[in-house]
């Protein structure tokens, strides 16, 4: 049993299956409509409609039964899911990937503050933005950029505020400031603040910044990180402060139980959580391999990681962040067409394709090929 | 079974060139190639077909029944 019908709840199911799984396979989602693929929402969901009926998980000819319905509730010592709607489902064994919730910066009570992470939210900024004057974007990281992107596209005047400049944690000083002049040239508008912002207003209608002063917006979107999705965990051990802790394998602390994607934080030495598409999917094939019995055919990390920023798209395999300029150079980078590669001691390069376009196929063996020519040849 | 790609939201990253190069390639243009689009596939190439469309991370593929 799969609970999340997320990339990474869709993506263990047909690996359980194409790894030979023959039994009772049951995915058990929260949203009612069905899970959606999620990078498609901070880009052409918030541009218009066409797209929404097209973005859910691809789970035909799997022979499973598909419940949804939410999660509240879990007994690991009965082996039993408790439902919403009063069900107790039985498992033999359990995947959760119910993924993480959008941080928050509303006060109790306080009304009208945007976030995106489901369909639900992007339909309802897209509408938002249909008349919005101007908007106020909370956060200069990978979503906040998407989202301060999507307002420019848009016609609708963006400011970004974060006490950090864009992207600079991910992706590092360098990539940050090509980045910021690529937004800015865009008139996405950058603030980077001291200290903490709050919403003001019910319904919210502007930010207080750290020095007092307040902005005023149409749209004020929190995109201020997530944290994973454990509350329904409550009172078994497998919930902690950065997640559901789980070992190589994508095993918890509870035998019987394993998890996978942005609810899943990862206990080895590469530790930590990553709440990224291709890490999810890395976690969700060596789970199901995991859960069968089988060697797992990969890691349970993926470094493929992209974004894009007032049209330009970047593409990245390898360590992140890079500090400094990178060590070659191909194309130009000013102008948004460019590989820029980084070496690392004894390790795969750090390679970005900033705005070219370039598979990740290609980037990932451009980056193995920087670890082959650094190990040194036998005396 | 048939192939329809969604070229507005298709951002080439590759991922169907990965798991199925007999089907999907991308050209230097970063444009994506695919063998038999809108056409009836070969049976034969129909599990391939499915596991691209599933590894697309913005859902532009689709299969058809």
């Amino acid at each position: 049993m799969v609970v999340g019908e997320s990339v990474a709840g869709a993506t263990t199911v047909r690996r359980l299956r194409a790894l030979g799984h023959t039994g009772p396979l049951t995915l058990v989602g929260a949203e009612p409509g069905g899970g959606p693929n999620r990078p498609p929402l901070s880009k052409h969901v918030l541009d218009g409609a066409q797209h929404d009926d097209t973005l859910g998980h691809a789970l035909d000819g799997l022979d499973i039964e598909l419940v949804r319905v939410a999660a509240t509730g879990l007994d690991p010592a009965a082996r039993t899911l408790c439902l919403a709607d009063g069900r107790a489902l039985a498992y033999d064994a359990l995947v959760l990937a119910t993924g993480a919730e959008p941080r928050r910066l509303a006060g109790p009570g306080q009304r009208g503050e945007l976030v995106l992470r489901t369909l639900p939210d992007a339909q309802a900024l897209r509408a938002r933005l249909d008349t919005a004057r101007s908007a106020l974007v909370v956060g200069s990281g990978v979503l906040g950029m998407e989202v301060a992107s999507a307002c420019a596209r848009r016609g609708v005047p963006v400011t970004v505020v974060d006490r950090q400049p864009p992207l600079e944690r991910v992706l590092g000083g360098y990539l940050s400031g090509l980045l910021t002049a690529r937004a800015e040239a865009a008139g996405i508008e950058v603030l980077v603040v001291d200290g903490d912002v709050a919403l003001v207003g019910d319904p919210v209608s502007g930010l207080r910044l750290p020095d007092g002063t307040v902005l005023s917006a149409d749209v004020v979107v929190t995109c201020a990180g997530d944290t994973p999705c454990t509350n329904w965990l409550a009172g078994t051990e497998l919930a902690g402060p950065h997640g559901v802790h789980v070992d190589e394998q994508c095993r918890t602390a509870v035998p019987g139980i394993w998890a996978v994607g942005d609810v899943a934080c990862l206990d080895t030495p590469c530790s930590g959580r990553t709440p990224f598409w291709s890490q999810a999917v890395a976690m969700a094939g060596v789970a199901a391999a995991s859960v069968l019995g089988l060697p797992p055919s990969g890691p349970p990390t993926d470094d493929y990681f992209w974004t894009s920023v007032a049209g330009t798209s970047v593409k990245a395999v390898g360590p992140l962040p890079v500090h400094g300029p990178p060590d070659d150079v191909e194309g130009d980078p000013d102008t948004g067409n460019a590989l820029l590669t980084w070496r690392h001691d004894g390790g795969p390069d750090t390679v970005v394709a900033h705005g070219r376009p370039i598979t990740a196929g290609r980037l990932r063996a451009r980056s193995r090929a920087g670890a082959r020519s650094s190990v040194p040849a036998p005396a | 079974m048939k192939i329809i790609v969604d070229r507005a939201r298709c951002e080439g990253h590759g991922l169907c060139e990965d798991v199925a190069p007999d089907l999907f390639s991308l050209d230097d243009d970063g444009e994506l190639v695919v063998a038999h689009e809108g056409d009836e596939l070969p049976e034969q190439s129909e599990t391939a077909a499915r596991a691209a469309v599933s590894s697309c991370p913005v859902a532009a593929l689709r299969a058809t029944p």
